[in-house]
């Protein structure tokens, strides 16, 4: 058996239907509607243990919330959760040992005393003892250079530093299972490479990851899996190298012209691409395969038909892939 | 244990981050206890009201001053903040038991409260005399009184800040609270005080353990068997409130966790 397991795993959240203000209010208490939003459908699931899966889609998909059914924060509508044999709803202690969650919106420091404090609570909770906690704290320091921030109040951290507290008080108890919601966000590039950094020891060191994020570049050279997620349903599964082959030969060039270039007659001009209208008359995108095209060609394509004044190539980002995967643009093979 | 001695030594330490908005607030006590003092010494000038002459309800104020101060609205705020901004949720990873946890917490945080009450009392005392305490057996009931405000006064809170799992306006349910204990506790006047329903009603309810029954055994208004009764009352309320406080928690849980919020 996997080590996380996900059978047709369902949420329904309901929400009261309220009229806006108090007359809403007190109507509600006499008629009372919902509605049902499904935030995850059916989702099936098995991660193994030392996997770093990416599990990514666009905002509202049902990424945290299936974070949040995996930790046994929430209860399944139906369907279930197994984690390492145990249910993270039935078997809460025992599952909390094994899992540590980060969601990056939130904070669990804190918040007037300094990060050291909030990590000393930890250790206790977790039962870690002292020559295990100390090396952890190397470990940490190691990689994320915890120990400047050790020190500060848990309201006085930068948003950098806080999430790399708080990334250490996810995995002070070493759990085998780590799931990071959006553990990036807002973070500038500098901190970004650490963190990153820090996940890829984490893996190594054998422990089973899932990643929620919008960033590519978090995903990249670092989950092999991708599971892609779509309004609740599971919509991709599979090798993320595969992806990367099939919709890294993509590259848009953004041209802006000095005098209107019709469509079709840019068209004509570029037989093995797509042209898009842009936000003006003057901008054109073109679509290429930069396996069998490249950029140059495409520029020395549209030069007869109008002076280029500027232009630029857009690399696709994972939402578009999964824009595309979704309206069946792009098929990828699991 | 160690869990909840970790909560409670965080919560201790966190308190003194927040000695300014307590001096704060323990002022604004202080001025109220002055006040009352004042004008309780001039009714009580000649003669006795309801059974309390002046020496006894000078007593009897110093004793609802300490108790009033001791787990103050900090408690709730904090406990209200963790339910409403989610972090309840993060909670539920954690090897621990949520409301063990938040005791622990407002156990550790008593002791700058116990502080402060030192001081008030021992300044009442240099300026305006001793206060007369109650025989030895007497003053053991009294301090086990004082000790039991602080699971009864958690669970009150606690209870009510529970609360936030179905309104937004906790604030509200805090007013109505307060207005409800000050009334029922005997903060605000004696029980005696009462017409004799009300003040019976008062007597057993969970609140009178918050004021009035230290304030009487500290006094010996009430003592022997009535007093030990006083403190089961308290003791009884303690735990039934614990334990419908798990239930109602739980039901809290349930909104949370399967309609989501
Ligand atoms: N507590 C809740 N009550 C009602 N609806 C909810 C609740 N939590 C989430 N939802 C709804 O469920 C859907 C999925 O939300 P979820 O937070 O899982 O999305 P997500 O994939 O994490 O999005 P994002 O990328 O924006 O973080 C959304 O439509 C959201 O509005
Ligand atoms: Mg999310």
């Amino acid at each position: 058996m996997a080590l996380v397991e996900a059978r047709q795993l369902t949420k329904v959240f309901r929400r009261p239907d309220k009229d806006p203000g108090m007359r809403g209010a007190v109507k509600h208490l006499f008629v009372r509607r919902f509605v049902d939003k499904t935030a995850v459908d059916h989702v099936d699931l098995s991660i193994d243990a030392g996997e770093a899966v990416a599990y990514v889609g666009p905002n509202g998909a049902g990424k945290s919330t299936t974070v949040k059914l995996l930790s046994g924060i929430l209860q399944p509508t139906s369907g279930e959760v197994r984690i390492d044999g145990l249910s993270p709803q039935k078997d809460r202690i025992a599952v909390s040992h094994r899992i540590g969650v980060l969601f990056g919106q939130r904070t669990q420091l804190w918040w007037d005393l300094p990060v050291s404090e909030s990590l000393a609570v930890l250790r206790d909770v977790y039962g870690i003892d002292h020559g295990t906690y100390r090396r952890r704290m190397a470990r940490f320091e190691e990689v994320l250079e915890l120990g400047e921030v050790l020190p500060v109040l848990g309201r006085k951290l930068s948003l950098g530093q806080r999430m790399r507290a708080d990334l250490a008080a996810a995995l002070l108890h070493a759990p085998p299972v780590v799931y990071l919601d959006e553990p990036t966000i807002g973070l500038d590039l500098a901190v970004k490479d650490r963190v990153r950094q820090f996940f890829r020891t984490v893996r190594d060191e054998g422990t089973t990851v899932m990643l929620t994020s919008h960033d590519l570049g978090d995903i990249e050279g670092f989950c092999r899996r991708l599971v892609i997620i779509d309004e609740g349903r599971i919509i991709f599964d599979g090798d993320l190298e595969a992806v990367k082959d099939a919709f890294a030969r993509e590259r848009i060039l953004n041209v802006q012209t000095e005098t209107v270039v019709p469509l079709e007659a840019a068209r004509a001009a570029l037989p093995g691409a797509a042209i898009e209208a842009g936000e003006t008359p003057l901008h054109l995108g073109v679509r290429f395969d930069r396996f069998t095209m490249t950029a140059g060609h495409v520029v020395s394509a549209l030069a007869p038909l109008a002076n280029l004044v500027d232009f630029n190539v857009d690399e696709p980002s994972i939402e578009d892939v999964i824009r595309r995967v979704y309206s069946g643009e792009l098929v990828l093979q699991p | 244990m160690k869990p909840y001695t970790a909560h409670a030594r965080a919560a201790a330490l966190s308190a003194l981050a927040y000695r300014g908005n307590f001096l704060l607030s323990l002022g604004g006590a202080a001025v109220q206890l002055i006040a009352l003092l004042a004008v309780w010494k001039v009714l009580l000038a000649d003669g006795q009201v309801g059974g309390f002459d002046w020496p006894h309800m000078r007593a009897y104020l110093v004793v609802a001053f300490a108790s009033a101060t001791l787990v103050g609205t900090f408690v709730d705020f904090r406990m209200s903040h963790r339910i409403r901004s989610g972090l309840v949720a993060l909670d539920l990873v954690k090897p621990v038991d949520y409301q063990r946890a938040r005791f622990a917490e407002t156990a550790g945080g008593v002791w700058i409260e116990a502080v402060a009450v030192i001081v008030v009392v021992a300044i009442t005392v240099a300026i305006g005399g001793a206060l007369d305490t109650p025989p030895g057996p007497m003053l053991g009931l009294f301090a086990a009184s004082i000790v039991l405000i602080v699971p009864l006064k958690f669970a009150v809170s606690y209870l009510s800040t529970l609360a936030c799992f179905w309104t937004e306006n906790f604030v509200g349910v805090l007013w109505a609270r307060q207005a409800l204990t000050g009334l029922l506790s005997g903060a605000l006047v004696p029980l005696a005080f009462f017409p004799g329903w009300l003040a019976t009603t008062a007597q057993w309810s969970p609140f009178a353990g918050l004021t009035s029954t230290p304030a009487l055994i500290f006094i010996g208004q009430a003592s022997g068997t009535h007093a030990v009764l006083l403190v089961a009352t308290q003791l009884g309320w303690v735990l039934v409130m614990w334990y419908g406080a798990r239930l109602l928690f739980r039901r809290g849980l349930r909104r949370l966790t399967v309609n989501g919020g």
